[in-house]
């Protein structure tokens, strides 16, 4: 009898025991998500603020070519003032396309190109560039992680109970990741 | 690839392994005492016990919590600082961001070679060290592939069985270089004071050896492997480390500042006489191919 009400309660505490678990594993992979998610946004926010200086410094130098100046100036000002994660991204697209077309020009240029403060910008934008590019495949990482629990059972059981849902991921296009790979 | 294997299961394994290798050598260390105590003296049986129990777990817990340390001070490694390693530090920053690890100390080791290798106890206290020749003969993306590989040990608990494996069992052959290196430096006059020192190099230099050999064994290198993948996990770009180890394969010579015990740890092996420690560059480049 007493061996009777001691499995019952070891398969009471077991049970007890998945639900916690699964509930955790859903928290901790939302968690990831949002961080990941803030990375982005820190990468993206770094990358805006680094555009004032190098136009500084691209003024110096380069004369006739405002409306590639102008065209950088106004992605960063679309960047900054777009709201939600998937506009800014898109924002995003643009300010990078822009200031390739700066770099570009800035060929034409030695003495702007020997500028150690232009050089040093330059190293930092790409590195912001990387950072975004892995920052965005991390939070896809995370988010197929997160909808492979909620679609595979058991885990569908659970993601009904505690109603969490798949997520949608950030779609990055063949073009755009091949963009990615600037080198100087 | 012949099997698939589950990173969370690699973490559990690699904990499981640390903590028997520790119990074994704790274990080895009494059993070491014991038989001392009886072939000296057996009045003092309990003091020795005692004494080499307490010896055993300063040891132990002295190898567990140093063991990076130990490590980079035997290849002689310097802190590498941000202002002058600006490329260093912006890839291993981007590498964890793609790997959600965080950042590990960085060190730099005064070498032609193109190595670099990753220790520490867990990822929140891990270290990377890269040789300066990596450094300079690699580009960017290379040196990208060659660092998402050491996060790939980090992130896999890698680093702590790794350095457990050559620290605490290779302690003694990496003493007897240190010590057959020192006595290089040494002037003939000193021989008559030396005699000790010669015997006792002449044990160290016949243990070494078997040391060594049981560092190489408990290192599987299906990790390297395993870190190779890891690598493009985190960068999904195979071409730069397949870069970096056709660099390393034509480019690479022996490296004698590294002791053999630690070589293991690293990401190509140090010596080329030493084919079993790691496995084939084309075989790696192989299989990095077909990804």
């Amino acid at each position: 009898m007493d061996l009777v009400i001691w499995i019952l309660i070891g398969i009471a505490a077991l049970i007890v025991i998945v639900f916690f678990s699964y509930f955790n594993r859903f928290a901790t992979l939302g968690n990831r998500i949002d961080n990941s998610l803030s990375q982005i946004d820190v990468q993206l926010k770094r990358r805006a603020d680094l555009i004032p200086n190098l136009i500084e410094t691209v003024k110096g130098y380069v004369k006739h070519e405002n409306a590639a100046i102008k065209a950088v100036t106004d992605a960063r000002k679309a960047l900054v003032s777009a709201k939600g994660i998937v506009e800014r991204v898109k924002a995003n697209r643009k300010v990078e396309s822009a200031l390739k077309t700066i770099f570009a020009i800035a060929e034409n240029y030695p003495n702007l190109k020997a500028n150690e403060n232009f050089l040093e910008l330059q190293r930092e934008l790409t590195t912001t560039e990387d950072k975004i590019a892995y920052a965005r495949q991390y939070y896809n990482d995370s988010i197929l992680s997160y909808n492979n629990l909620c679609k595979t059972f058991p885990g569908t059981f659970f993601a009904g109970l505690y109603g969490k849902k798949a997520k949608e991921y950030l779609q990055i296009t063949e073009s755009e990741r091949k963009n990615v790979k600037v080198e100087f | 690839m012949p099997e698939r294997i589950h990173f969370d299961d690699q973490i559990s394994r690699n904990k499981w392994k640390s903590f028997f290798l520790i119990s074994i050598v704790f274990i080895v260390i009494v059993v070491l005492g014991y038989v001392i105590s009886f072939a000296f003296s057996p009045d003092y049986f309990f003091s020795i016990m005692i004494l080499s129990i307490i010896i055993s777990i300063i040891y132990v817990l002295i190898s567990y919590y140093n063991s990076d340390k130990i490590a980079l001070a035997s290849v002689g490694a310097k802190e590498a600082k941000r202002e002058t390693h600006k490329q260093y530090y912006d890839v291993v920053e981007a590498l964890t961001i793609a790997s959600g690890l965080p950042m590990p100390t960085l060190y730099i080791m005064d070498s032609n070679q193109i190595n670099a290798f990753a220790s520490g106890r867990n990822p929140e206290h891990s270290v990377i060290c890269i040789t300066e020749g990596a450094l300079d003969k690699l580009d960017r993306r290379e040196l990208e592939g060659v660092l998402a590989h050491e996060l790939g040990h980090v992130g896999s608990y890698d680093i702590r069985y790794m350095t457990l494996v050559a620290v605490m069992v290779g302690m003694i052959a990496i003493m007897s270089e240190i010590f057959l290196r020192s006595l290089r430096f040494r002037s003939s006059n000193e021989d008559r004071r030396g005699s000790i020192f010669v015997i006792l190099g002449l044990v160290l230099a016949i243990l070494a050896p078997i040391v060594v050999y049981l560092v190489q064994m408990a290192i599987s290198r299906k990790r390297e492997y395993v870190a190779d993948a890891s690598s493009v996990k985190f960068t999904r770009y195979p071409p730069g480390l397949i870069g970096a180890l056709k660099k390393i394969k034509n480019e690479n010579q022996t490296e004698k500042k590294i002791p053999k015990a630690v070589a293991p740890l690293f990401f190509a092996n140090p010596f080329q006489e030493l084919a079993s420690t790691h496995p084939a560059i084309e075989k790696r480049i192989q299989a990095l191919e077909r990804m």
